[in-house]
């Protein structure tokens, strides 16, 4: 069956970084990034991965509107949403856009697998 | 004034008024004809009233949240969509709730999931409208020296901080008077309960404890709430959902909800939510909604008068018996001998006249008496009968929720309300009504899109009919839906060595007794509303049980029906006696056809069955000794009653015919584990006790 297959998505290197690691490091392909909205939404589509990290705050199409987008598209689609502190009112927004949950920076490892794992689950 | 004696009276009245806001909800929903809205305001205002009268808060309040919201539909001020409704429809359940309560002494305050809808009331209401009208005068309240609110309606509907400050006058009510006086009811009655929930609803309350150190409760929170509302109805939430993004939101919250999953099911879809720490579910405390079977019935002053008339008439053909047999006396013989030691011959060809008009008159008086106890019996019989509405009129709204929970469409008809049937029957029957209801939304009738594709209109059509037939009471609930998969049942049953390997299909008939055998099920997967697949054992049972029969008839792809043939009445029966090695059998006449003798040369032995030729046709020949167990040691004769069981002919073999009549049917308890081949016991005339066969458990 091979690996789970990842897309990230975060318009900050350093995130895009620190995500993949985590997450390679549990044993999951990172097939792409995108660093706009509008990216997100291209990728998704071309590469259909099992799992999609998302930034809420990114240029050129926002977070929640790619992830409004995706779900459109493929209503399966499974969205970690990632935020920082204090941006509750978007993710709830994010989480009423169709992500099927989030993690909060700072990244634990510990969380954000067990979100990850959620949200595998879920569909 | 005692108002407790008119408590029950508050209930059944409240009753009917929320049996015709219900009727008038779905009709909403359905076409928007503001003439509803009338309707609804109106019995809501009733509600209203005779609450206020009884000194029963909670529901007075209650009633006048939704009569404000109610009052902002009819001048405009909101418009009806689908989240009015749904409130509108959650709203009736809490007024039916707290009816129920208060009558029972138990809702003096209103309780928190009723606060909550108090308040998604309100704030569904448009307030510079509602401000512009007051529905709560204040000159008592004024009197009683209580500040009485300056905007009316809005600010009393709000009472979160202290539910029991608001004071309410008491109105004198216009609307109020006649319905409290029961000196002029025209019928004489307390009815039976007609607002019911759906069977396997049940209510939780759940409370949810989040991780001290979760991020974002109130997001977490939501997706909780997100999960629970896949699983059923949400009543409401607690403390209130905005109040889940503030930062004083510590992750403790409480949601009610209405649902027909267990509680490992609802533990298990809160925890995924993630960032649980505890979950607890259980019974809401304050009273279960429940079903309850009050033991009334309504009956039409018209049919007491009959019957009194009927005993009237008894009473006096009682007397005349006494007299009658008292002048028998008196002509006894021996007068007539002690006469005739008097050598009067005149005196006792008197007495020998006298004893003969006297034998002519018992004659005539006795006739009479069996006719008006016949009459009577009817009559009563007659009163014991309800019409089948009453209890499909509780089926609308559970298929809309059913239908709506599973996201399917479909149009829901009743035909045969006006048929009548014994009360107890009518009781019993509900449970196996709404079995078969589920099982045709959930697997009957198929998603709008799969409909589609298969070049059925998207809606689907679910019938509930009753007709007469004989006598019996026939159900059907029947769905254009994709039909039982034959095959695939065919397939389990011969994986579960229910059925031969060379078996290449099933008729309907063998189809249902699969499904009929408890525990059996093919549903791939178990869905949340009617729990295990199918559930068929349970109506056949039951079914049974009243000593009916059920039926399926199933075409792949285009739907299938089910048929209960139910008896009208379960308290008398028309009945064949038969004699089976000494003792009298009843069977009942419903399924008799015919009773007649057979040709024994005509007796054949096909694949292990025996059979005989009656009337040209083949019929499977059973005999009765052998099949109750008794001894084969005499000859057995040819006598055969010929019956009909689900569908299919059968010969019982009998010893003697001995006659039809009519038998009151008394329960019968078989000993545990033994088969139940009867459906009753009887007295017999002689006084010798009888069973009363069921015929469909013979083969």
């Amino acid at each position: 069956m091979g690996s789970r297959t990842v897309l990230i998505c975060d318009d900050a290197i350093f995130m895009r970084t620190m995500v993949g690691d985590i997450l390679q490091a549990a044993g999951f392909e990172i097939i792409g990034e995108a660093e706009t909205g509008v990216q997100a939404v291209e990728r998704y589509l071309q590469l259909r991965p099992d799992l999609v990290t998302m930034d809420i705050v990114m240029p050129d199409m926002g977070g929640i509107d790619a992830v409004r987008e995706i779900t459109k598209q493929d209503p399966a689609a499974r969205i970690l949403m990632c935020s920082a502190m204090g941006q509750q009112a978007l993710v709830v927004e994010a989480i009423q856009a169709g992500a099927k949950d989030f993690v909060v920076k700072p990244f634990q490892p510990s969380r954000v697998l067990e979100a990850v794992n959620r949200v595998l689950a879920a569909a | 004034m005692d108002l407790a004696r008119y408590a029950e009276l508050f209930r059944t009245e409240s009753r009917e008024h929320l049996a015709e806001i219900e009727t008038a909800l779905l009709a909403l929903e359905r076409d928007g004809d503001p003439a509803h809205i009338a309707v609804l305001f109106r019995s809501t205002h009733t509600i209203k009233g005779m609450a206020a009268s009884m000194g029963y808060r909670a529901v007075e309040h209650l009633s006048h949240g939704l009569e404000t919201l109610l009052d902002a539909l009819r001048s405009g001020a909101r418009t009806v969509d689908a989240d009015v409704i749904a409130l509108l429809f959650d709203g009736t359940d809490a007024l039916a709730q707290s009816v129920n309560d208060a009558v029972e002494g138990r809702g003096h305050v209103p309780s928190s999931p009723g606060l909550a809808l108090l308040e998604r009331l309100s704030s569904a209401v448009d307030t510079t409208a509602a401000t512009a009208r007051s529905s709560l005068p204040d000159p008592t309240a004024a009197r009683h020296g209580t500040a009485s609110p300056p905007n009316g309606p809005q600010t009393a509907a709000t009472p979160v901080a202290t539910p029991v400050a608001v004071q309410v006058a008491t109105l004198p009510d216009p609307m109020l008077a006649p319905a409290l006086l029961p000196q002029d009811l025209g019928s004489l009655e307390l009815s039976d309960s007609m607002v019911a929930a759906p069977a396997a609803m049940a209510e939780r309350l759940i409370e949810i404890r989040l991780s001290p150190d979760a991020a974002l409760k109130g997001v977490r929170a939501l997706m909780v709430l997100g999960r629970l509302e896949a699983l059923g109805t949400v009543r409401s939430m607690n403390p209130a959902q905005h109040t889940w993004n503030d930062d004083s939101f510590d992750g403790t919250f409480t949601i009610a909800l209405g649902t027909s999953s267990d509680d490992a099911i609802i533990e298990a879809a809160v925890r995924a939510a993630g960032d649980v720490a505890r979950v607890t579910v259980r019974q809401p405390a304050a009273g279960q909604r429940e079903r309850e079977t009050l033991r009334h019935v309504r009956i039409d002053l018209r049919r007491l008068d009959t019957l009194l008339d009927l005993v009237g008439e008894l009473v006096i053909t009682r007397d005349r018996l006494v007299r009658t047999t008292d002048t028998l006396s008196d002509c006894s013989v021996d007068r007539a001998a002690g006469a005739r030691r008097e050598t009067d011959s005149a005196v006792t060809a008197r007495a020998l006249a006298d004893r003969a008009q006297a034998e002519r008159v018992l004659g005539t008086v006795v006739h009479d008496t069996a006719r008006l106890i016949s009459a009577l019996q009817e009559e009563v019989l007659r009163t014991r009968m309800v019409p089948v509405g009453q209890v499909f009129d509780r089926f609308p709204r559970l298929v809309r929720d059913v239908a709506r929970d599973l996201g399917k469409d479909l149009m829901f008809v009743t035909e045969g309300r006006d048929i009548e049937l014994d009360r107890s029957l009518l009781d019993a029957i509900g449970d196996p009504i709404v079995h078969l209801l589920r099982n045709a939304i959930d697997h009957g009738i198929e998603l709008p899109d799969a409909r589609r594709r298969a070049g059925k209109p998207p809606k689907g059509r679910l019938i509930l009919r009753a007709t007469r037939d004989r006598a019996a009471v026939v159900v059907q609930v029947e769905d254009d839906g994709g039909g039982i998969d034959r095959d695939a049942v065919l397939a389990r049953a011969q994986a579960q060595g229910l059925v031969d390997a060379d078996v290449t299909s099933l008729s309907d008939d063998g189809l249902l007794r699969i499904l009929a055998r408890s525990g059996f099920s093919t549903a791939a997967s178990v869905t949340s509303v009617s729990g295990r697949g199918v559930g068929i054992d349970v109506v056949a049972n039951r079914v049974r049980a009243l000593g009916g029969a059920l039926e399926l008839a199933t075409v792949t792809g285009r739907g299938s029906m089910f048929t209960l043939r139910l008896p009208v009445t379960l308290a008398i029966v028309r009945a064949l006696l038969v004699n089976i090695g000494g003792e009298t059998y009843a069977l009942p006449a419903s399924h008799v056809i015919e009773a007649l003798e057979y040709d024994p040369a005509t007796l054949l032995t096909l694949r292990g069955q025996e059979t005989v030729t009656l009337r040209d046709d083949v019929i499977p020949l059973l005999r009765m000794r052998s099949r109750f167990g008794l001894a084969q040691d005499c000859d057995e004769g040819t006598h055969v009653v010929m019956v009909e069981a689900a569908g299919r002919h059968t010969a019982l073999q009998v010893d003697a015919l001995i006659g039809q009549q009519d038998v009151v049917v008394k329960p019968y308890d078989a000993v545990y584990g033994a088969e139940t081949l009867f459906a009753g016991a009887t007295i017999l005339g002689d006084g010798t006790p009888a069973l009363i066969v069921d015929v469909g458990s013979l083969t």
